[in-house]
């Protein structure tokens, strides 16, 4: 891939742009009043996989996600595809004006099989570029989980690291090169308790281990509060917000020899759309610290915050200004 | 001899009938005139009115029939937004979040009509329901302004103009919601500030409803906002709240949360009555208003009406006690 290169961290809106069908919509609720089949909802979320990876890498980005756009939310996704969950009340996701139903742990975590193996699958064989599968991270589920069972979040987070284990050597074997966690729970959001990073310090190398692939620990909306410790977690590459938590910057630059950095430089949760020069100037600053071939450039944060025609603008922006800076 | 106080209201929605909502949606593919869903929001507010004033709930409201989104809607009348793309609520709901583009102005009063209307139908005060200028701000795109202070407060200069009207057409109650409030407890000072802006010295009972937050972090601290009286959820945390009052006593008139919103189960009279005389440990009667958690409108129409049924007869009940 060219260097930097040109990624996303995880969401794409569904909608279509202004004056186009909403196909996903109109097939939910023909499935409500019983008019369509669960096929037909497989056919519509399909379509948007296609149209979601294309408009990617259309606007210039080399590493694409799927979009998520089969999922309820990030919570759910994992909590229903795994054992131990159930599905519980409305709550806000951080602090977007976005909710999710809060899963409660009530047994024993485990995994069955396998969850979103399928999806990338799918995806990887839609994409005209290469495709990273996200896995919402054990700690940042953990956090936005009520638990009644384990009561002992250390515990919560180990078996969940063991279970998201299987998904990503799965994930791995199904061709997937890179794996991203996402663990927006590290870092400190308003409204949200303290993050405990010391919890995934401990379950990091259960997750992690024998997954043969480059695996990204993902972090947004805020600031990370484990300082350079958060290098000495054993995966190969760190995402963090330079919009949410400016303060991050310092820590971008700390990234050491070896390691990647993914850096969130156009904030995807306003529309204003940043000038050229002032992204173009951010990844040259970021450059001096990271050399090009390991160094990411993302927007901030999943791009669903947008309505869709803002979220390709975007795009379209990163990678103008990564080109620019390449040449 | 019964206790003074306990007046009832409600948080501010109610949910729509089924005719209004067939014709939002007629509307919107155009298949009926601006009028003609006009005279159906009319119809509904009127049923609403009747509705409350048949139960006997003291301060009454409109109802909220003609307004989709609590923010859409003040930024659909406002100069400086333009309407905003779908974006994600949760699961597979959407809404159009305004995208601000432009000096915020008030051209023409936005509530105004509608409160007139809703007054004109009944005796017992009809409250101003507004919503406040950092709810606004943080569900909107902000395009325009250079930071969200520079937002927020030109917000609220429009909202105050909004306030002061309703004041001069005789509003005794003027509620403004800042629901988002509970997101960022690091800009509760700019909320004070800017709700600062809409109260100062305005000449009716103010209010603001406040909802999905930790109100433990935020208490007491909340108790700044410049409002007479605070409107808080209860039920739905079975009211642990009331522990934070024992450490700091609650200073202002509460809205007193006694029916969740958001559950389709009818408390049980009795149940809503032991809620009230706990508060009564902590509060006066005569600045406690029961009231649901939350708006209605996400209720069924007769779900909504039972539970509104529930608030007015346990306070009636207490009130008996004295």
């Amino acid at each position: 891939m060219p260097n930097p290169t040109v990624t996303v961290v995880g969401s794409y809106p569904r909608p279509p742009k202004e004056g186009g069908v909403f196909t996903l919509r109109k097939t939910l609720q023909a499935l409500d009043r019983g008019e369509a089949t669960l096929d037909d909802l497989e056919q519509a979320q399909d379509e948007l996989v296609r149209e979601v990876v294309t408009e990617q890498a259309n606007a210039g980005v080399e590493l694409v996600t799927d979009g998520q756009v089969r999922w309820m939310d990030g919570q759910t996704r994992f909590a229903k595809g795994l054992d131990g969950f159930r599905i519980g009340g409305l709550i806000r996701y951080f602090d977007n004006n976005t909710y999710y139903r809060q899963p409660e742990v009530i047994g024993e975590v485990k995994r069955e099989e396998p969850v979103v193996v399928d999806e990338y699958r799918f995806a990887a064989a839609a994409s005209p570029v290469e495709v990273k599968p996200v896995i919402t991270g054990p700690y940042t589920l953990a956090v936005l989980s009520q638990d009644e069972h384990y009561r002992d979040q250390r515990a919560l987070v180990r078996d969940l690291a063991v279970a998201l284990n299987g998904e990503a050597r799965d994930l791995a074997a199904a061709g997937a090169t890179v794996i991203a966690f996402d663990e927006p729970a590290l870092a400190r959001v308003p409204g949200m308790p303290e993050p405990k990073p010391a919890v995934l310090q401990e379950a990091a190398a259960l997750l992690v281990e024998g997954v043969e692939a480059t695996t990204i620990l993902q972090t947004y909306f805020g600031e990370v509060t484990l300082g350079e410790a958060l290098f000495d977690l054993p995966f190969d590459g760190f995402g963090l917000d330079l919009i949410a938590g400016p303060a991050n910057e310092v820590l971008a630059k700390a990234v050491p020899d070896g390691k990647v950095l993914q850096a969130g430089i156009v904030n995807a949760r306003n529309t204003r759309v940043e000038e050229l020069d002032a992204v173009v100037a951010r990844i040259r600053l970021l450059s001096e610290a990271v050399p090009p071939e390991r160094l990411w450039v993302s927007p901030s944060a999943g791009l669903e915050y947008l309505p869709r025609e803002a979220a390709e603008r975007k795009l379209v922006r990163l990678a103008e200004a990564a080109k620019e800076v390449r040449s | 001899m019964t206790i003074e106080g306990l007046l009832t209201t409600s948080v501010g929605s109610m949910p729509k009938p089924d005719y209004l909502l067939k014709a939002r949606s007629q509307f919107a593919r155009g298949e009926i005139s601006r009028e003609e869903l006009h005279g159906l929001e009319e119809q509904a507010t009127r049923e609403w009115i009747e509705f409350q004033d048949e139960i006997g709930i003291d301060i009454v409201v409109d109802g909220e029939m003609y307004r989709g989104d609590m923010v859409a809607y003040f930024a659909e009348e406002l100069e400086g937004f333009t309407e905003g793309g779908l974006v994600r609520s949760y699961g597979n709901r959407f809404y159009r979040k305004p995208v601000v583009t432009g000096e915020i102005v008030r051209n023409d009063p936005i509530t105004l009509e509608w409160w007139k209307f809703a007054q004109s139908l009944t005796d017992r005060p009809v409250k101003g329901m507004l919503t406040g200028p950092y709810t606004i701000c943080d569900w909107s795109f902000n395009e325009y302004y250079d930071t969200r202070e520079d937002l927020v407060m030109a917000l609220a200069k429009v909202v105050r103009q909004e306030a002061l009207d309703l004041v001069d057409a005789g509003a005794k109650y003027i509620q403004i919601d800042e629901p988002a409030v509970s997101t960022r407890m690091d800009e509760l000072d700019l909320a004070i500030k800017a709700l600062g802006v809409v109260t100062d010295g305005l000449e009716a009972h103010t209010i603001t409803h406040i909802c999905y937050g930790d109100f433990h972090k935020a208490y007491p601290k909340m108790l700044d906002l410049p409002v007479d009286q605070l409107d808080l959820e209860l039920a739905n945390s079975d009211f642990a709240l009331l522990e934070d009052f024992k450490r700091a006593p609650f200073t202002k008139a509460i809205g007193l949360g006694v029916v969740d919103s958001h559950s389709h189960e009818i408390e049980s009279v009795d149940d809503v009555a032991e809620g009230i005389r706990r508060a009564m440990e902590l509060i006066p009667p005569d600045r406690i208003y029961p009231d649901p958690d939350c708006g209605l409108k996400t209720r069924t129409v007769e779900e909504a009406k039972d539970k509104l049924r529930v608030v007015v007869e346990a306070a009636k009940q207490v009130r008996a006690e004295g």
